[in-house]
């Protein structure tokens, strides 16, 4: 299990104009909540980057806000796609000794021989939904796809058993798979043909996509 | 190409682009992807060709997933009509799309050929793009 700090500070003001200029000034909105009321705080946007280049739900962090610390986990976050900036982030309380729903990562170890016999590795399942308490959450789960072949797929209940932690998810989903390539066939549409043969026969030059004329109408 | 097999009504009104996406951008399904940074309409012949892009250039593997689909219709007028008489026929489809759309998403395939793929798709659509990448990944 992971442990990382962060500090953060209490923000008293929660307007739309104020969370911009919070942003502006190198700070992200966030809130703690949990068994306890939620507190809105701030943490420092240049600090939680370099901490957190991967976010995931299973690193527990050690929060400083005003002197008091919480244990909190990343439970959600939101980002702008355009510019690629954090937004907000949600930070769950965890309580000691009380089980907790959180998701874990997967990691696949090898190169399918499924693959270079020319398939497609694709993994489906990137997180795994379980429930523990806060001090067996494990740092991922590693799944060895060595021995997968074409056709083949790994599911839910062929992982090891993670000691302490319950599963969530049902056993028989599948978590990655390798598939066969599918060629890409060149595909002349019939009606197209026809309509090009009946064009020649004519003494037409040009034939055009008549595609959108062809929908049905029921106005 | 892309099309609706049937649709309710067979033309529609242009509207006006407004805003960022709010769905469909994320990734969803593969590990590199395609983001829109304006908000244009891309006809089915520009994500057709996008798409035969990608598939040409990782031929030797992963998966390509369309996440925009042209449902509206693009109707056009014949040349040297006047004026009036109602509206044109439609001509092709189009997808609307919003800056921060996932338009396309590439899957088991290494870093460095995803990122060609995409450059090559990106050069055959109407707007600028940006590739992202899962967090892991980057």
């Amino acid at each position: 299990m992971q442990k990382k700090t962060l500090k953060g500070q209490i923000r008293s003001q929660f307007s739309k104009g104020i969370n911009r200029r919070l942003r502006g000034s190198g700070r992200i909105p966030s809130v703690i909540y949990g068994h306890q009321d939620p507190v809105h705080i701030s943490v420092d946007e240049h600090e939680f980057n370099t901490k957190f280049k991967i976010i995931s739900e299973n690193i527990i962090i050690k929060l400083s806000v005003d002197k008091k610390d919480y244990q909190v986990l990343v439970k959600d976050f939101q980002e702008d796609i355009l510019s690629g900036k954090i937004t907000h982030i949600d930070f769950y309380e965890i309580e000691e000794g009380k089980m907790l729903k959180t998701k874990i990562p997967v990691h696949t170890i090898g190169t399918p021989v499924g693959v270079k016999e020319g398939g497609i590795f694709e993994v489906l399942m990137h997180e795994i939904e379980m429930e523990c308490l806060p001090k067996d959450i494990p740092e991922g789960v590693e799944i060895d796809v060595s021995d997968l072949v074409i056709g083949k797929a790994l599911h839910i209940h062929e992982i090891p058993e993670i000691p302490n932690v319950k599963l969530l998810v049902a056993s028989d989903q599948v978590i990655c798979h390798v598939t066969r390539k599918r060629e890409e066939k060149v595909e002349v549409p019939e009606e197209e043909v026809a309509e090009g043969e009946e064009a020649a026969a004519e003494g037409a030059e040009a034939t055009e996509d008549k595609q959108p004329k062809k929908e049905e109408t029921k106005d | 190409m892309l099309s609706p097999k049937r649709t309710k009504f067979r033309k529609r009104m242009r509207g006006v682009i407004r805003g960022k996406a709010t769905r469909c951008n994320k990734i969803s399904f593969g590990d590199y992807a395609l983001v829109s940074l304006e908000p244009k309409w891309i006809t089915n012949r520009q994500i057709e060709a996008a798409r035969v892009a990608l598939t040409r250039h990782i031929k030797r593997g992963g998966k390509v997933w369309i996440r925009i689909f042209p449902d509206m219709p693009y109707t056009k007028k014949p040349a040297e009509t006047r004026m009036g008489k109602g509206k044109g026929s439609p001509e092709y489809w189009v997808a609307v799309v919003k800056p921060g759309t996932i338009m396309f998403e590439l899957g088991g395939i290494d870093k460095k050929l995803a990122i060609e793929a995409l450059k090559l798709a990106h050069s055959k659509l109407p707007i600028r793009t940006k590739i992202v990448m899962r967090r892991e990944l980057e």
